[in-house]
């Protein structure tokens, strides 16, 4: 490697600021340039088409975020609006940046008007009242495909209201990113595989080189899932499998505990401000050994930095001393308005998209993952060959297909649905400032996990007395 | 016949009736009101009526349907720390913030009215800020603090009063004097020109005459400048209040209230238990809190404003 650590100079610092640019162009977690450079082997699979179960005609207006691929969004909108063409609809898509995307849908539902579908990337359970039943969806997707990976299940469905209130067609893997380069010397040529060695290997490579690590604790959805998967991984969670706040565990202390020595020995302040592009930027400026994160800073590095790309490998789930789990880093949730006009042409474009999702997954340069692995058969071959350039060409191959990749990762909510409450608790933040009020030194980590439980207690009950969740 | 004679046309006619109408001051008085009572009921009233009602309902963001909870929303927000943390920022923020822009605004005014080659492009440069979007400047700002490439942070580095990054955003106190300072920013120009029109309207004689006898420049400030533009003063140190007490967009880019809370804001708190957490009710009761003091404000704007009437 070449690109120096220390010290600033001036060629440094225009470097720096040609790739801030690069990423403000880039996006806000992870933009890739409008035409996937495709090198390997691997082609687009056909298209596939099912005749509507009734006769469809008026409007489809569909809501979804601007995605972190942009080739994905130039694909998605030609073809949602052939499908149109062919079963006699007028289809309209509108993408809206991923951050505004929950002040939208809350905006329409209130209001009573607005789009026949709603996307976004993480579940949206707290619209439950808001939504029509999509049972019937859910149901012919599983005639059609067979059985929904568990999580994206729990993702989508309530068990306590036997309602499943979106569809949940895809999700997004979360692995850790590390710089060879920076791993090797310290001993661990292929990346830390438990959280006892990032602890062992980001200390000395902090102390010996001062690049940090980058888990975020801020008030943003990565710092979310980096919480969750710490918490998963030493045995701790916020609710039990029925519902019930049980965060206030020995467990969670301990995960506490590491995350305060692993600020102090490997992290700077910087993770107090982390955003949704902070892993994209401090990756491609060479300035983070490891990060929690989808493909997708890599995918950017690929166009902004290709040393730093060819020297980023992954790493799934660290293993704690309880299990090995990541949170899913996007679960797409589909969802109809009750207020939709056209909810019968709604519904039919849901399947009609669930059935090319390999299509999602190519165009996305390998980002979406299927819900049912039977979606996407050459996720393997890809992976093990990608056809986005990667070098070397297996680099995402630890992936192995969407069953391998979905046995390191959980939804949310794990080990219970990600329920509204699961939802507030993720809106507002909750964990990812119970480990940063440790890590700061502003309470111990037995009062920050008292104060965290409460605050869960009190959304909960909230939600239990709505009747929209179990337990208590 | 002669009735015929007498008959006013009828283009005249309607032209009369036109004319009695824009006679009529009523008349005219209520035709320019309307825009304004239209803009103030639906874009003030309304929603300002709409929030006490969801303060004392359980809707959520998913379920617009209105049950009455009673006061149970604001036991929920007075029971959260966040929110007690949230008011104490909302008027720490508000208070440094107007003295800084008071000051500040004070002293680029009086630059602004001196006699300097290129006076009219520094007025314009000025006034930047001012006129530049919030969210965008906010942005802007975002960059301008970041951990790994802010330009101050290299500055700072380069003279040497640095060793690492200051982590503007990342530490509780910078975050929160970053955040003033991005307020203070964009409000001095507004109070700059506001002042400077107060300046200018001084009678050259008056400064002549305190000069004549023996007045140097501050006596001239505390005994003739300020008094004779208090009013003035007054009105800029509320619009910066009241800019500084509402806008959540500076907090929001910035920090998102972080780290930890530590730089939430009423306005910013409000929206993140309203529409992050789904819980529109106890966003109303949040929001309520700004009531208070924009009414101490407005009555307070309103006297300054007579109060120059009868100057």
């Amino acid at each position: 490697m070449t690109f120096e650590i220390d010290p600033w100079t001036r060629r440094r610092f225009f470097q720096l600021a040609g790739l801030a640019g690069a990423g403000v162009t880039l996006g806000a977690c992870a933009s890739e340039p409008e035409s996937p450079a495709e090198q390997g082997g691997g082609k687009a699979p056909s298209p596939v088409f099912n005749e509507p179960a009734t006769q469809l005609s008026g409007e489809l207006s569909i809501l979804l975020w601007s995605h972190f691929v942009p080739s994905h969004d130039t694909w998605f909108d030609s073809f949602a609006k052939e499908w149109g063409k062919k079963v006699g609809v007028n289809v309209r898509v509108d993408h809206v940046d991923v951050g505004n995307v929950p002040t939208q849908i809350a905006s329409e539902i209130q209001a009573g008007q607005g789009h026949d579908i709603l996307q976004y990337i993480a579940t949206l359970s707290e619209f439950e009242e808001g939504v029509l039943d999509l049972t019937d969806v859910n149901d012919e997707v599983a005639n059609r495909h067979g059985e929904q990976l568990a999580m994206c299940r729990e993702s989508s469905y309530n068990p306590h209201t036997d309602k499943f209130y979106a569809l949940a067609p895809g999700w997004v893997p979360d692995p850790g990113n590390f710089r060879k380069s920076l791993w090797e010397p310290v001993g661990f040529p292929d990346g830390p595989s438990t959280w006892d060695e990032l602890l062992q290997g980001s200390s000395e490579i902090k102390k010996s080189q001062n690049v940090p690590v980058g888990l975020g604790m801020s008030q943003e959805i990565d710092s979310n899932m980096a919480g969750h998967a710490l918490l998963w991984s030493h045995g701790a969670s916020v609710q039990d499998a029925n519902e019930n706040v049980v965060l206030d565990s020995p467990e969670t202390i301990a995960a506490v505990e590491f995350m305060q020595k692993l600020f102090k020995n490997s992290m700077t302040d910087e993770v107090f401000s982390w955003n949704a592009s902070s892993n994209n930027e401090g990756l491609i400026a060479g300035e983070l050994s490891y990060i929690l994160n989808s493909i997708s800073a890599w995918r950017s590095s690929q166009e902004a930095n290709p040393e730093v790309a060819n020297d980023t490998f992954f790493v799934p789930a660290l293993e704690g001393p309880e299990t090995a789990l990541a949170a899913q880093h996007v679960m797409y949730n589909y969802v109809v308005p009750k207020h939709a006009k056209n909810p019968d042409a709604a519904k039919e474009f849901l399947l009609h998209f669930t059935d090319n999702f390999g299509l999602a997954t190519y165009h996305s340069r390998l980002y979406d993952f299927p819900s049912w692995s039977s979606l996407s058969p050459q996720l393997g071959d890809w992976l093990s060959s990608d056809p986005f350039g990667a070098k070397p060409a297996d680099k995402l191959s630890f992936l192995g297909d969407v069953d391998t990749a979905a046995e390191w990762s959980a939804s949310i909510g794990h080990p219970g649905p990600s329920s509204p409450a699961i939802g507030e608790v993720i809106g507002t933040f909750v964990i990812p400032n119970m480990f940063a009020r440790a890590a700061r030194g502003g309470m111990s980590p037995e009062q920050t996990v008292k104060r965290a439980h409460e605050e869960c207690q009190r959304i909960f009950s909230r939600w239990r007395k709505r009747d929209l969740i179990g337990g208590g | 016949m002669a009735e015929t004679l007498t008959e006013t046309p009828p283009r005249q006619k309607l032209d009369g009736a036109r004319q009695r109408l824009s006679d009529r001051d009523g008349f005219l008085a209520w035709i320019f009101l309307v825009p304004t009572v239209v803009y103030i009921v639906v874009l003030v009233a309304i929603p300002f009526f709409l929030a006490i009602a969801f303060a004392f309902s359980d809707v959520t963001s998913g379920n617009p349907s209105y049950d009455w909870v009673g006061l149970e929303n604001f036991y929920r927000v007075f029971d959260d720390a966040v929110f007690w943390q949230a008011l104490r920022n909302t008027f720490v923020f508000t208070v440094i913030s107007m003295l800084l822009i008071v000051v500040l605004g004070k002293v680029l005014a009086m630059v602004l009215v001196a006699d300097f080659k290129g006076k009219w492009i520094v007025r314009f440069l000025v006034l930047l800020p001012w006129t530049t979007p919030v969210a965008l400047s906010s942005v802007t700002w975002l960059w301008l603090l970041h951990s790994i490439y802010s330009p101050i942070d290299w500055v700072l580095r380069n003279v040497g009063l640095i060793e690492e990054n200051s982590y503007f955003l990342g530490r509780p106190a910078l975050a929160m004097g970053s955040i003033i300072a991005v307020h203070v920013w964009r409000l001095v120009p507004l109070a700059a020109v506001i002042m400077m029109v107060g300046i200018l309207s001084i009678p050259d004689d008056i400064t002549e005459a305190s000069r004549i006898d023996g007045a140097g420049f501050w006596r001239r400030m505390f005994e003739v400048t300020i008094p004779l533009t208090f009013p003035l003063i007054a009105v800029a140190a509320l619009f910066g209040a009241i800019f500084t007490f509402t806008d959540m967009a500076v907090v929001y880019v910035l920090t998102g209230g972080g780290p930890t809370n530590s730089t939430h804001v009423l306005a910013s708190w409000s929206f993140v238990r309203g529409i992050g957490g789904g819980d529109i009710g106890q966003g109303a009761v949040i929001a309520l809190f700004l009531f208070p003091l924009l009414l101490a404000a407005a009555i307070l704007i309103l006297r300054a404003v007579r109060k120059m009437e009868t100057i």
